[in-house]
């Protein structure tokens, strides 16, 4: 099950300390500058510790751009296009792991073909329906776009954690009288509410992530996202990084949680649907 | 038994219950498929199948925003443009070296990081972790943190350069540094995804096999590539497909570490499609550019479906 290519002990914590310095030097960097002063960063040799600490740039992060409008902004839109997903997900999931369907085959290649269809080819059209419908600058102009981009990754999750729940137990609920689709919501959900959490969080994080349709079609400060708000601090020769960087902790903070705590479901998710990068 | 049980339970109670809704509720296989399948249908439609055809519509169009004139067909005029179109191909070529610069680049790195955190210590959560956030950055926030890390004055890499006694660089008052940079950036963000499929991967391999080797006397090295990589294959397959269509699409990274300078040197094709359709409202060039990027990237598919196919 193992297979190790270093052996001795010093070696393996070199290795493992280079792994941990990979993952969270950068951020752990951007936290250190979020507490420097402007001055302080600009010393050579660098100060790698900020030496007076200050919370100053995290009250300019809030009040130079509207910080807390981005987060709203991002959170509402991804939590929507997270719900939307899971919903239709749920159901074409369903359909596929369960019923007797003569072309599941052509369309689970359809579902993977799609997910790695690029986006970015789309940013025209895309451009100009929302323009003619009036929905530029709107959370919709983003919610459909990014439900989208989820629901064949997360229908490919919940197939495969479908396809190990029992059907004896849905069975027996319709003995007992229950419809299909009460089955499915009352027995079949809550069982595989592991498959379906670990969808939502990658459905949440495709869209949290997402830029350049964010910044294409929602350019108004009202519908800005996150990503696309922490670009505007700077000016055209300015970069003021300790206020960039208090606003990027702000941003990483919620998904950061929400990693830590579902990291094995996340993982899992990865791994067993098909995966986006 | 049980299904058996269930199928006459359902006919039963398709005689006995009354209304519409119930009914509906209680339909045939194939009926119930199509209203379960319906809506996923019904987005992929609308938000890709119909965009798409838009999209080659658009793309023989004269369409300009700014110039106020109505559409009017122009056959291939907007491929001539495109080809005869310098900054296209300084962006096609950026796109292509980014994309063979840094998905190698990333399995290379991804690989080494899931060999280590395939090690069995003891804080195993924080290894996954250490993974786990360089997945889950966006892009945009990532190009950001090392736009920082490369600033050339009070950056830290130039400031290990200067410790070490190297020359510091100015990263992006340059076409070749600033491409460095991006593609550095680029394979930290998406090494850390590799490794968690190969590090699936490694964890389905049995250990009989390793127990098997080291009895024929084969050294870890040799473990490695006769037991590790080829067994590793499919997962590596799978992730490579959609790293590289993720890196042809490249367009956060370098927007927020150069905004495409010096100059236009280090555009990339995304942000030439955007820059066009979105800031020069030419959405008849922007759509040619678009479907130049949708056929570099069913090339791709089909060339790396082709040597899946032979490889199984």
């Amino acid at each position: 099950m193992r297979f190790d290519l270093l052996s001795g002990k010093p070696l393996r914590i070199i290795a493992g300390v280079i792994l941990l310095f990979n993952g969270f030097f950068p951020a752990l960097w951007i936290v250190f500058t979020s507490l420097k002063t402007e001055s302080e960063l600009r010393v050579t040799p660098i100060h790698y510790l900020p030496t007076d600490p200050t919370l100053a740039n995290y009250v300019r992060a809030f009040t130079n751009q509207p910080l807390l409008l981005y987060l709203f902004n991002s959170l509402f839109i991804a939590v929507c296009s997270t719900a939307l997903t899971l919903f239709v997900a749920t159901l074409a999931a369903y359909a596929l792991a369960r019923l007797r369907l003569r072309f599941r085959g052509l369309i689970l290649s359809v579902i993977i073909a799609v997910s790695t269809f690029p986006l970015v080819t789309l940013l025209v059209p895309l451009f100009q329906m929302m323009r003619s419908l009036g929905l530029l600058n709107s959370y919709l102009a983003l919610i459909l776009p990014y439900t989208v981009l989820s629901v064949p990754v997360c229908t490919l999750v919940l197939v495969s954690f479908f396809d190990g729940i029992p059907r004896d137990l849905e069975s027996a609920a319709m003995v007992d009288g229950c419809t299909r689709i009460g089955a499915l919501f009352k027995i079949v959900v809550p069982l595989s509410a592991p498959g379906v959490f670990t969808a939502g969080i990658l459905a949440f994080v495709n869209a949290w992530d997402e830029f350049l349709l964010a910044l294409s079609l929602n350019s108004s400060p009202t519908f800005r996202t996150l990503p696309v708000g922490i670009t505007l601090y700077q000016g055209e020769f300015t970069f003021p990084w300790p206020t960039i960087s208090a606003a990027l902790v702000v941003g990483i903070v919620p998904v950061a949680i929400l990693i830590m705590i579902f990291q094995e479901r996340v993982v899992s998710g990865l791994t067993t649907g098909g995966i986006k990068g | 038994m049980s299904q058996a049980v269930a199928d006459r339970q359902e006919t039963e109670e398709r005689q006995t219950v009354g209304g519409r809704f119930a009914r509906l509720m209680d339909m045939g296989d194939g009926a119930l498929a199509f209203w379960l399948l319906l809506p996923t249908a019904v987005l992929l439609l609308a938000i890709i199948v119909y965009p798409v055809c838009r999209l080659i519509y658009t793309s023989f169009l004269s369409l300009s925003l700014t110039s106020g004139l109505p559409a009017s067909f122009a056959g291939l005029q907007n491929y001539r443009d495109m080809f005869a179109d310098p900054v296209f191909w300084s962006s096609f070529w950026n796109t292509v070296i980014i994309t063979v610069v840094t998905v190698p680049g990333a399995l290379v790195v991804g690989m080494a990081l899931a060999l280590i955190a395939n090690i069995p210590f003891r804080q195993r959560w924080a290894f996954r972790l250490a993974l786990l956030v360089p997945w889950a950055l966006p892009l945009a926030f990532c190009g950001l943190i090392f736009a920082w890390f490369f600033q050339s004055d009070y950056g830290i890499v130039n400031d290990v350069l200067r410790r070490l006694g190297l020359p510091t660089v100015i990263w992006f008052n340059s076409y070749a540094w600033a491409t460095v940079a991006i593609c550095l950036t680029t394979i930290w963000k998406t090494s850390s995804f590799m490794a968690l499929i190969i590090l699936a991967g490694l964890q389905t391999i049995p250990r009989s096999l390793y127990e098997a080797a080291e009895i024929d006397g084969a050294g870890r090295v040799r473990q490695f590539f006769e037991i590790t990589l080829p067994l590793l294959r499919p997962a590596i397959a799978v992730a490579l497909i959609f790293r590289t269509i993720t890196a042809l699409q490249t367009f956060d990274i370098p927007y927020t570490m150069t905004r495409g300078g010096p100059g236009t040197s280090t555009v990339t094709l995304a942000m030439y499609i955007r820059q066009n359709t979105v800031d020069f409202l030419d959405l008849g060039y922007g759509s040619a550019l678009a479907v130049a990027m949708f056929a570099l990237s069913m090339i791709v598919t089909v060339f790396y479906l082709r040597m899946i196919r032979r490889g199984a």
